[in-house]
């Protein structure tokens, strides 16, 4: 049982210290436990509504902006318009997951994943591909395979998320089992409900605490062009 | 005689305005709790789903952990085991010094209050700053949270406002929430763009994939993790959870339990260090190991800090979380504090701080018995003031005796008018006694009536 810690790369003093605590914490917490106690299994959770309209209501609720849905061919101009609009002349970066979805242009940044994180802390509108809607929340689930630079999502004044309107589940559980099997590879996997809030201050709710001012969830259909649907699942 | 929460609670909250003010403001995340739960059809099976997993995963926590070591050094993260709060500061310490890290932004963990990791790297000569907004209030406040949630919940906007002026340099005077948000914001960017740690806590940690949860509605956890080269995360090891399908179940409790939200605006799933950084976890027992050996007080360990029983208790909303003098308030803090040793001298009279009306047992997400537990610590470690187990004692023996028992009553009552008069002279029934009046006394013994009632019915 007391198996020694297995340190693969030779640690700094602390880490020599805490293995004679890890065996003893572990001893410790061992005979504390009975390992009887059996899980109870997944959630049975009832079958809601996933529809667009009630993930819109839902997101509006806790401040975020629901757009569209538009079609794939009216994504680009949808984005780019609501994009320059509160911009107003600033930087706009897009993650490259969903610059392959816009129409290039000049003023549109594509994020490169090499840079240092704090090169975003000027950003006005950051554009990222989301992954999954949740309509009981108004959560939409980025991926770090979709958003390598993460610093962006949370140092951009607006951000505006690109959701494919069909992958909308209804609750959290189905969220979770919807998600792609690599949906942990990439070091982040980040649920956004909403822009930035607090209400620290005598329960006022403010909105761009740290983080984005504004969040806008923009939905569109892949159906009505094959190849960009294709071009989109990547 | 009186209890220390008693006597703490008249200088925290002086005055019935400011008591009123600090039980209307936690009041309402209590009806915001109620009015997000009643929406949710699944809430009360959620509780009770929740309640098993916990159950599970500290019954199995030997195992879970090392689930979670393997997978997450797998991932990239390097692990380190803390027994007790010393240890934790200097791990936290060394990885600081090692690198050569004087600035350290930080996010919002009760286990590093518990710890008195803030003070220790003060100490120590770091620069360490608190990045959520209520945490950053009580920072320059030089005092500590008195919330699980809402840490500066016992300020007004003017308290605020004339903080800030003295510290960050607002405008004298200005109390407006926005602006003063504002004013936090810029002088927090400039910090966490600087920082060259972050230090967070962590909400779950899930075995499986060795990936840590944060929730934060203000994005000051990601952006303190995500900018800094390296990333110090802080966790008991009771937060472990088997799977992310488990996280699943307490986060559709967590945020409703909390502030009535949904979810809160950012749910950040970390596997392993981001690209170029480090991340190292370090898992703390602080005493958990004790609770966990203990069949009924292990449930506390249930616990995922949404402060749902801060919110209802009536003794909580009166007396504000200073009066606890504990890192976590509340009837959770009650029920933590004796079990995790805190040198507090007073921690242990806390569990008589409590009506035992059960409120907190009936909102907490995760089911622990609190108002049992509660009372399991009055039993197991009694702590009463001398004056009040020396009244138990008394009314005990008496009640041993009928004969005693009924000649002593029937002199109170005698005597009753009389002791309206002299309980208000001073003393501790004086203090009991200056928000309370005594009952008008019925004029007969219980029996008395019984036995007028009974010769009644004979005669009809």
């Amino acid at each position: 049982m007391s198996r020694v810690d297995r340190a693969s790369a030779p640690g700094p003093a602390a880490l020599r210290r805490s293995s004679g605590a890890r065996v003893s914490m572990l001893q410790a917490i061992r005979s504390a436990g009975s390992r009887t106690v059996p899980h109870p299994g997944p959630h049975p959770a009832p079958s809601l509504d996933a529809s667009w309209a009630t993930f819109a209501g839902v997101l509006a609720g806790v401040g975020g902006e629901p757009c569209g849905p538009v079609t794939r061919a009216e994504l680009s101009a949808a984005a780019l318009g609501w994009a320059r609009d509160r911009a107003a002349g600033g930087r706009i970066v897009a993650e490259p997951s969903a610059a392959v979805l816009l129409e290039a242009a000049a003023d549109v940044e594509i994020a490169d994943a090499s840079a240092a994180p704090t090169s975003f802390a000027d950003v006005a509108v950051a554009i990222v591909r989301g992954e999954l809607g949740v309509a009981e929340c108004g959560a939409v689930a980025v991926l770090g395979r979709d958003a390598p630079q993460r610093a962006l999502l949370f140092l951009a004044e607006r951000v505006l998320l690109l959701l494919p309107a069909i992958r909308l589940v209804a609750d959290l559980h189905r969220a979770f089992s919807a998600l792609p099997a690599d949906a942990l590879a990439h070091h982040h996997l980040t649920w956004i409900s909403g822009p930035s809030k607090t209400a620290d201050i005598e329960q006022t709710l403010v909105f761009g605490a740290h983080g984005p001012r504004a969040l806008a969830v923009l939905g569109f259909s892949e159906d009505d062009d094959p190849a960009a649907s294709r071009d989109a699942d990547r | 005689m009186t209890l220390a929460l008693d006597a703490r609670a008249r200088t925290t909250l002086p005055d019935a305005a400011s008591r009123a003010r600090h039980d209307t403001a936690v009041w309402q995340l209590r009806e915001k709790r109620d009015a997000a739960v009643g929406a949710v059809p699944d809430f009360e099976a959620l509780r009770t789903r929740a309640a098993a997993i916990k159950d599970h995963a500290l019954d199995h926590l030997g195992e879970l952990l090392e689930r979670f070591e393997a997978r997450a050094r797998a991932a990239g993260a390097v692990v380190h085991w803390a027994p007790d709060a010393r240890a934790l500061c200097e791990i936290v310490t060394s990885l600081l010094r090692e690198r050569a890290v004087t600035s350290v932004v930080k996010s919002k963990s009760m286990l590093t209050e518990e710890c008195g990791l803030n003070p220790w790297l003060e100490a120590h000569g770091f620069d360490v700053v608190d990045t959520d907004l209520g945490e950053r209030i009580v920072q320059l406040g030089k005092e500590p949270p008195s919330h699980l949630i809402i840490p500066a919940i016992h300020r007004t906007r003017g308290e605020i406002g004339a903080l800030f002026h003295r510290e960050i340099g607002t405008p004298a005077g200005e109390s407006d929430p926005e602006r003063l948000m504002a004013a936090a914001r810029r002088d927090l960017r400039a910090r966490f763009l600087a920082a060259q740690a972050g230090i967070s806590g962590a909400n779950f940690a899930v075995a499986e994939s060795g990936s840590l949860v944060l929730v934060t509605n203000e994005g000051n956890a990601d952006l303190g993790t995500a900018l800094p080269p390296i990333h110090i995360a802080c966790l008991g090891i009771e937060k472990v959870i088997p799977s992310l399908d488990d996280a699943a179940v307490f986060l559709r409790l967590l945020a409703r339990s909390a502030t009535g939200q949904p979810i809160s605006a950012y749910t950040t799933v970390l596997t392993g260090p981001h690209r170029g950084g480090e991340l190292h976890i370090v898992l703390v027992d602080n005493g958990r190991s004790r609770l966990l050996a203990h069949p009924e007080r292990r449930r506390v360990l249930r616990c995922i800090r949404c402060g749902a029983c801060l919110n209802t208790c009536p003794v909580y909303r009166q007396a504000g979380g200073h009066a606890y003098r504990t890192p976590v308030v509340g009837p959770i803090g009650a029920v933590l504090a004796p079990a995790i040793g805190l040198p507090s001298e007073d921690s242990r009279t806390l569990p008589y701080a409590s009506s035992l009306c059960g409120s907190c047992t009936a909102v907490c997400p995760v089911r622990i018995d609190l108002h049992e537990q509660l009372l399991a610590w009055r039993r197991d470690a009694p702590a009463l003031p001398r004056g009040l187990a020396w009244g138990a004692r008394v009314v005990a023996a008496l009640m041993e005796r009928p004969r005693a028992w009924r000649i002593t009553t029937r002199l109170v009552r005698v005597a009753w008018p009389l002791l309206g008069v002299v309980s208000r002279w001073g003393g501790p029934a004086a203090a009991w006694r200056s928000a309370r009046e005594l009952p008008e006394h019925p004029g007969a013994s219980f029996r008395e009536r019984w036995r007028q009632r009974a010769a009644r019915q004979d005669v009809a």
